[in-house]
């Protein structure tokens, strides 16, 4: 290797100076430099380099922080909806104000239109529809066209049922309270204290005793058809002291009216049983059994049925 | 050594030298710049990922929006004016269709003015970069965050066209007023859509990124104005336009969008329902969910609140003889009393209109929810139902109005006085509320106690802490507008009590309902005692101490009740229509004393009252005359406003009384027989008001007895 040695003089300094490789050196960098000027290329070199490494670097930085809190918003939004399609839907296909009240969660309603209260509504028996409301009231609601939608709260133990028009202004408003929920729940109606309070039972009221005889004597099938759910009965306190068998049907059903005494008030049951096999009881109970009988009248529903 | 020689030598010295500084230059470049790259954050694709945060809207109950928070309007550049592009280029990067990403140039030139001109700092940061920055950083200065924000600017450039960026840039700019990108500060300054800006609109916009609050048009017009110039000059220098164009535009007449301040309409409103969907939803969701909210605001009758309360309180100060404010409006909270009004509709709760303080740019703090103030005799309504409900008292029993001392247990005696300290002796409940007296209030809460009076208040709306002491029934525990304004919508629909409510529904993004209000009242007063009440602050307006209300030309069927605290720090005034409940603060936020010119002290008829029935000529314009509907077991007997006794062809100024099923006024007594009584005892309803043989003692007892301090000015 030469070692450098300082130029004598200025013909050996210009020597040095434009010789080929300073000179070469110095259109190289000159190069470089006015192509970055005017091509912009260590920018280009540095941003593809950068686009390689992309996907390896993290996500942050302001827009990412709000593209997380988008979507941590969005799967919130989505909880709150889901819970609330939940209920909605559990609400639409609940059968009765039981099942209704036991989705419902307290703090959280669900809203049901005005012709699915009105189906709920003619689900219950009839001896039971005045204590929630009467259809006299619900058909002029129904008849000023403002009733659109129906609102189920939690409210304790019960339920408040709202009636909305359509700006969701309570138009009439419902309570059915824990007890009612229960007997709704067990499928009976305790409306009365007495049997005799019932004018629908008026004359077909039967000693506790004489009834559950009659009742032994048929078949169990046929027992199940009159009273399909006994054990509902069974869940009431107090002991059955008469029977009572009502003048109307609804729908193939008749109901059966049950006095309890639980030693210090009476309450009524109604349980309802299939017309056919009540109709065979009450023929049993008032001598009149139509095994043997049947051709004794042309129609004996025609006698103690009222449609 | 030749002079040639020695020169040469420290020529080439420098050179090396100069040469291996070069290069530990580079080399320290490289290594900041690997250093950099590890934390340089990724860059999303597509680039219109920055708009993906869906806006939560606000609107108001018929339909117009109120505010937008979050997201963005996108528009592609194509509905965009291409002044606003051209302004916005020759403002901020003029070489951006050039550069990639770095302007060199203009970086060289701002580095040489930053190191060596003195107090000058020269920016240089391209569009690119400054949206690298807008869309990655903070706003902190550190040269780290600058030579990061120079890298990714240059992999935006590599990655993304020239249009994709701008495009990008100009839908994510703040711009002020809430307005973040071209289309909604378009909307928000011109009330158009970006594509319709003209020359002179698009300089005014383009130069507001700079400063939002510092050029915001609506407050510093002419800054704004110069700033436009400035933007014209750029945009004559790179040639986007001529000397001509730049000139005419610089005079044409801007037409801003109605604005009061440039802050969105019904701000306290706005709060009010923004914090209500924090609590329920968590403010992740309500900044980037994309709620969709109805409320209940009423914007006109908004509009006509704000205008009410500021000119009511410009009166005020003209009354307590206070300067205007500076223009900045810096001192004038502490300086000028405030106010608050808040506007319920009486059968649903629903929140109209609501207005926290005379000027929402100047004072956030919302005195009308957030500020509990003693509502002085304003709350003597409650006091009254309670008697009337506990006491089995009717508007025509009679009461001494008279010095008196009530004894407390384990404090000192109370002794409530008149405002005027003048007592009238004699006289019915009805006339003792109109007139607001102070020792027939007091009489009556020492006997029906103030636990009676605290569950009147709450069942009638009251939620604040109230404390159980016998001034309470004098208003001396504190309340909020809108608690009073909620609670007297109670008596309105007689006795039925709606919870006040200002979100009517919310919706997610795709329109799916979160949850509706569902307007539901509860009986919580009884109807018969509810609407005598009502009857009697129905006289606080004709013939009481809110009778400038009548004097406005206010006329529709309306009750209500004025308030003054002590040393006239709250002046209040609450009433109603059957259809909306009104409430008015005024007073100053430090509790100072409010006093006019003369040293007269502001009352709630002087200070409120002219507020409200301003407030309510609005409101109720074109309203049919619809009267409070009277319960079936009230009826209305004329008795003497002295004596309770049925009034006769003799009586002077008989009043009116609505009394209940079973409730009667005292028969007129044979008048040969009247004696001065010393203390006309409480009447049971069933009992003449006075005793026969005996004589209402009477001080002063005249219908210009209403103390001076309680009325408006005439």
């Amino acid at each position: 290797m030469t070692e450098w040695a300082e130029p004598r003089d200025f013909s050996e300094w210009a020597k040095r100076v434009f010789a080929l490789r300073p000179i070469l050196m110095i259109i190289m960098v000159s190069s470089i430099f006015i192509l970055e000027l005017r091509f912009d290329w260590m920018e280009r070199i540095l941003g593809s380099y950068l686009m390689t490494t992309n996907l390896e670097r993290p996500e942050s930085g302001s827009i990412w922080e709000k593209s997380r809190q988008t979507r941590t918003a969005q799967q919130t939004l989505e909880q709150i909806l889901t819970d609330r399609q939940t209920l909605q839907r559990e609400a639409r296909s609940a059968a009765t104000f039981t099942q209704i009240a036991e989705n419902v969660a307290p703090g959280k309603g669900v809203m049901l239109s005005a012709d699915h209260f009105r189906k709920l509504y003619l689900r219950l028996a009839p001896s039971m529809v005045p204590d929630i409301i009467s259809p006299f009231e619900l058909l002029g609601l129904f008849s000023t066209g403002h009733w659109r939608r129906t609102y189920f709260e939690k409210s304790g133990a019960g339920l408040m049922i709202y009636l909305l028009d359509a700006n969701n202004r309570v138009l009439r408003q419902l309570e059915l309270g824990s007890v009612l929920l229960s007997q709704l729940k067990r499928g009976e109606v305790a409306l009365a204290e007495s049997l005799d309070q019932l004018p629908v039972f008026k004359n077909r009221i039967y000693p506790a005793g004489q009834f559950f005889n009659s009742l032994e004597s048929f078949p169990e099938e046929v027992r199940r058809s009159m009273v399909p759910h006994p054990e509902t009965l069974l869940e009431v306190s107090g002991q059955i002291v008469r029977v009572g068998i009502s003048d109307e049907t609804l729908s193939g059903f008749i109901e059966l009216g049950f006095e309890f005494f639980d030693g210090t008030q009476h309450r009524v049951v109604l349980v309802p049983g299939h017309e056919w096999a009540v109709w065979r009881l009450r023929s049993r109970l008032e001598g009149m059994d139509m095994d043997h009988a049947a051709g004794e009248t042309d129609d004996p529903k025609k006698h103690w049925t009222r449609q | 050594m030749s002079l040639f020689a020695v020169s040469l030598r420290r020529f080439s010295i420098i050179f090396y030298l100069g040469m291996t500084l070069a290069g530990l230059g580079v080399l320290l470049t490289a290594a900041l710049f690997f250093m950099a790259v590890r934390e340089l954050p990724q860059v999303p694709e597509p680039l219109g990922r920055i708009i993906e945060t869906p806006p939560t809207e606000i609107f108001a109950a018929t339909g117009e929006r109120l505010m937008i928070i979050g997201g963005r309007e996108v528009v592609p550049l194509n509905r965009i004016s291409p002044f606003f592009i051209k302004a916005m280029i020759a403002t901020e990067d003029h070489r951006f269709w050039e550069h990639h990403g770095l302007d060199k140039l203009r970086t060289l030139k701002a580095l040489w003015i930053t190191l060596f001109e003195r107090g000058r700092i020269q920016g240089a940061s391209t569009i690119t970069q400054q949206l690298a920055k807008n869309l990655f950083f903070s706003y902190r200065r550190t040269y780290m965050r600058k030579f990061r924000e120079l890298l990714i600017a240059l992999q935006i450039e590599t990655q993304y066209s020239k249009r994709e960026i701008l495009e990008a840039y100009l839908n994510q700019i703040p711009f002020g007023v809430g307005a973040y990108g071209i289309e909604q500060a378009a909307r928000s300054f011109f009330g158009k859509p970006a594509l319709e800006l003209n020359l002179a609109e698009s300089a005014l916009l383009a130069g507001l990124p700079k400063s939002p609050t510092r050029y915001n048009p609506y407050r510093y017009f002419e800054r704004a104005k110069k700033r436009q110039q400035l933007v014209l000059a750029r945009m004559k220098a790179v040639g986007y336009s001529t000397v001509v164009e730049a000139e005419a535009a610089f005079q044409a007449e801007l037409q801003l969008a109605a604005h009061s301040d440039g802050t969105p309409k019904g701000s306290y409103f706005l709060d009010l329902v923004l914090n209500d969907l924090e609590e329920r939803y968590g403010p992740e969701v309500v900044y980037h969910g994309g709620l969709k909210v109805s409320t209940t605001l009423d914007p006109q009758q908004q509009a006509w609140a704000i205008e009410s309360l500021q000119n009511g309180l410009k009166k005020l100060d003209q009354l307590m003889g206070i300067a205007d404010g500076d223009e900045t409006g810096g001192a004038r909270p502490l300086t000028h009393p405030q106010g608050a009004l808040v506007a319920v509709e009486c059968n649903s709760g629903a929140v109209k209109a609501l207005v926290g303080g005379r000027d929402y740019s100047e004072t956030e703090f919302n005195r009308a929810v957030e500020s509990n103030r003693l509502p002085g005799s304003g709350f003597k309504p409650f006091l009254y139902y309670a008697a009337f409900e506990k006491l089995g008292l009717t508007p025509a029993n009679v009461f001494v109005d008279k010095p008196i001392t009530i004894p407390v247990t384990g404090a000192s005696d109370w002794t409530p006085q008149n405002f005027g300290r003048e007592y009238e002796g004699p006289m019915i409940l009805k006339q003792a509320l109109m007139k607001s007296v102070n020792a027939i209030a007091a009489q009556l809460v020492e006997r029906v106690g103030p636990d009676a009076v605290i569950d009147v208040a709450r069942r009638s709306g009251i939620n604040s802490s109230l404390k159980p002491v016998y001034s309470l029934a004098l208003g001396t525990s504190g309340v909020s507008p809108l608690e009073m304004a909620s609670a007297f919508a109670t008596y309105a629909t007689g006795g039925v009590r709606h919870e006040p409510f200002w979100i009517l529904r919310v919706e997610d993004p795709l329109g799916r309902v979160l949850e509706e209000q569902i307007v539901r009242g509860q009986r919580s007063l009884d109807a018969g005692i509810g609407y005598q009440v009502v009857d009697m602050m129905r006289g606080v307006l004709t013939t009481g101490t809110g009778r400038i209300i009548r004097r406005t030309g206010f006329d529709l069927p309306a009750a209500g009740k004025t308030g003054t605290s002590d040393d006239f720090r709250d002046a209040w005034f609450t009433g109603f229509t059957p259809t909306l409940s009104v409430s008015v603060w005024v007073g100053y936020d430090r509790g100072l004393r409010m006093r006019d010119a003369n040293g007269v002290g502001i009352t709630g008829g002087r200070g409120a009252a002219p507020i409200w029935a301003d407030f309510m000529i609005k409101a109720t314009d074109g309203e049919p005359h619809r009267e409070f509907s009277v319960p079936s077991d009230i009826h209305f007997e004329t008795v003497d406003p002295v004596s309770g006794e049925i009034a006769g062809h003799w009586t002077q100024n008989p009043v009116q009384v609505a009394l209940r099923s079973g409730e009667v006024a005292a028969a007129a007594p044979d008048k040969s027989a009247t004696e001065e009584a010393d203390r006309p005892a409480v009447q049971a309803p069933d009992k003449p008001a006075v005793e026969e043989g005996q004589k209402p003692t009477i001080k002063k007892a005249d219908e210009s007895a209403i103390k001076e301090e309680d009325l408006p000015p005439e």
